[in-house]
């Protein structure tokens, strides 16, 4: 399995007034190809702000965090679009489609910012076939019930085609049902594709799904556990 | 490299999914622009009026009284100057016209300031260009008047043929011109000559208020001018360019006219901008989300930026475009109450870059708000 995330003494600190917050401290860990990890742990352990550094979202205070090799400590900041484009894709708990575009063109949108090139990319409805939302291709996304919307992000992160894809909270706005259906197909993914997922969560009904479960608290990776079947 | 036209149209889509929003700014870019393309053209109009007989009578330089600070308030010099301007070399010709200051009486009672132009019909120099009914050389050999249709409202309806009098004399008006308006909306009365030099008390016989000359082919304005000055003392010599623009920085700035014209459209800018500023950072708080993902999947703050002034340029251009509409349908409003409205090609051009610069400058706090996106938002579900 080729390494896709290597992550060491990881940490950021934020300061609020005089006061230092340690969001993240000195994590250590490596993910790769193929895996669906789970990122537990309680509101404000740090998992949004691990997740954050790992997509390149957020710099580092300090330690290092290679992905696909390259050190992105040493990235310029205004460089981190260009890594993110490359390697990364997200799937939030809010969907965060544009709601003024149809359900094609939220993915097709990806291409753009991406930067895919017309050759490389992969009809729209192949990607919404994955996601068994064929029919609904010219719905926006205010038509759609929660799940639907779910699997449209996914459809996008399909589209974008990265090695990496972080979800924060996938099924957090979802009922059980449309939840194991998303969690089911990054599943896939994740076996299929060899993609990389991690995934942010509090909903224990999913564990047995994860290659790996990381628990954070106070920003630290305090318990690294196989997958509880 | 982004496709522009991609982003274009997200940023349409963007606009036609917010109807109410992106009516409210379009409504506020109209109101703006309407406003600012009104003073423009009403200020342009005054301005026109103002050095209009300037503006259409033939010759290349206006000899007048020392320390003349426009064309209507113009002191008399004496007529003998005339030839003595006539003598200096690089002088084609030289023409007498005098524009001065009487009272006409109304049919109904009541007198009315007018501005009389007494000119040479047999040369037609200063004579109204554009005349209704009867012709400018019917002046001659009588008291004979020819008013502006304009003037009908301060004067009353009046007819070729009717009487009136000027300076308590019988006069009758033999010709109606069109569109000759003046800045200081006192009626325009073009007569003879002489019989403005007999109406006119202050003028009188012995004195004229302007002398208009033609420059010799081969000559150049500007050597005539310096000519005219060293070898005529007490007098002012413009070039005909040089005269208009003085009479038109006159009104605009002697009078505060200009000042309350430019406040206006300043104002208007301002109104304009921020009514579009806060549509567009509105939308730019709500879709902030949607932006911020758009980043995290790799996208530069440019080509958000690009969504955002595509909002900007489409709502400047429609809301210009409207405006347009609107003050082409209100031309005729303004011309039914007796102003001048001027909208050229210039003012066009003018106006749709003052726009887009609005619309533009409208971005600069969403621009901020986008640069400065919290990551952290992303994750909030």
């Amino acid at each position: 399995m080729g390494q896709t995330i290597d992550a060491q003494a990881l940490s950021k600190t934020y300061k609020e007034g005089s006061v230092e917050v340690h969001a993240v401290r000195d994590v250590d860990f490596q993910a790769f190809e193929g895996e669906l990890i789970g990122l537990f742990g309680p509101s404000g352990s740090g998992k949004t702000t691990l997740l954050s550094l790992l997509g390149c979202i957020l710099h580092p205070t300090s330690g290092h965090l290679r992905i696909f090799g390259t050190d992105i400590t040493s990235v310029r900041e205004s460089k981190m679009p260009l890594i993110r484009r490359q390697f990364v894709s997200f799937i939030f708990q809010g969907f965060n489609l544009v709601p003024a575009l149809t359900v094609q063109e939220n993915i097709e949108l990806v291409y753009e910012l991406k930067r895919v090139a017309q050759r490389k990319r992969t009809k729209v409805y192949e990607l919404m076939e994955r996601v068994g939302l064929t029919d609904r291709a010219s719905f926006l996304p205010r038509d759609l019930s929660g799940g639907q919307r779910q699997r449209v992000a996914i459809a996008r992160a399909l589209a974008a085609d990265s090695p990496i894809i972080l979800a924060d909270e996938p099924t957090g706005n979802l009922d059980h049902t449309n939840g194991s259906r998303v969690m089911n197909i990054l599943r896939t993914l994740a076996t299929d594709d060899r993609k990389c997922i991690i995934v942010a969560t509090h909903d224990d009904r999913t564990k047995q799904l994860f290659d790996r479960i990381l628990y954070i608290e106070d920003g630290e990776i305090s318990t690294k556990g196989g997958p509880e079947k | 490299m982004l496709d522009s036209g991609k982003m274009f149209t997200v940023a349409l889509r963007m606009m036609l999914y917010s109807k109410v929003r992106t009516l409210m700014a379009l409504l506020g870019v109209v109101f703006a622009v309407s406003l600012i393309f009104a003073q423009v053209g009403i200020y342009l109009g005054m301005m026109e009026s103002s050095s209009i007989i300037i503006d259409h009578t033939p010759g290349d330089i206006w000899v007048t009284s020392k320390n003349s600070r426009n064309f209507d308030f113009a002191q008399p010099v004496p007529e003998y100057l005339h030839y003595r301007v006539q003598a200096v070399p690089g002088v084609q010709w030289a023409e007498k016209l005098i524009v001065a200051w009487s009272v006409m009486r109304q049919k109904d009672g009541g007198n009315e300031q007018v501005e009389i132009v007494g000119y040479n019909p047999d040369t037609g120099i200063g004579a109204p260009w554009n005349m209704r009914t009867g012709s400018a050389c019917d002046v001659k050999n009588g008291n004979f008047a020819i008013v502006d249709e304009s003037a009908m409202k301060r004067l009353g309806s009046m007819e070729v043929g009717d009487y009136r009098d000027i300076s308590r004399k019988r006069v009758q008006i033999i010709g109606i011109s069109e569109g000759i308006r003046s800045f200081t909306t006192a009626p325009i009365v073009f007569m003879n000559y002489s019989l403005a030099q007999r109406l006119i008390p202050y003028v009188g016989p012995d004195s004229t208020v302007f002398i208009i000359v033609k420059v010799l082919p081969g000559h150049t304005i500007s050597s005539v001018v310096d000519s005219l000055k060293r070898n005529i003392e007490g007098i002012d010599v413009f070039s005909r360019g040089d005269f208009s623009y003085k009479t038109r920085k006159y009104w605009t700035i002697e009078t505060g006219a200009g000042f309350s014209f430019l406040l206006t459209i300043i104002i208007s800018f301002f109104i304009g901008m921020l009514i579009v500023g806060q549509t567009i950072y509105n939308s730019t708080t709500e879709h902030l989300k949607e932006y911020g993902t758009m980043k995290a999947l790799g996208a530069e703050n440019r080509d958000i930026f690009r969504i955002i002034f595509s909002q900007a340029i489409l709502t400047a251009l429609i809301g210009y475009l409207v405006s347009s509409a609107v003050t082409l349908a209100s031309a005729k409003l303004y011309d039914a109450i007796g102003m001048k409205l001027v909208v050229n090609w210039q003012v066009n051009l003018g106006i749709l870059v003052v726009t887009m610069v609005m619309c533009l400058m409208a971005t600069l706090l969403s621009l901020r708000k986008i640069r400065l996106i919290d990551p952290a938002i992303l994750f909030r579900g």
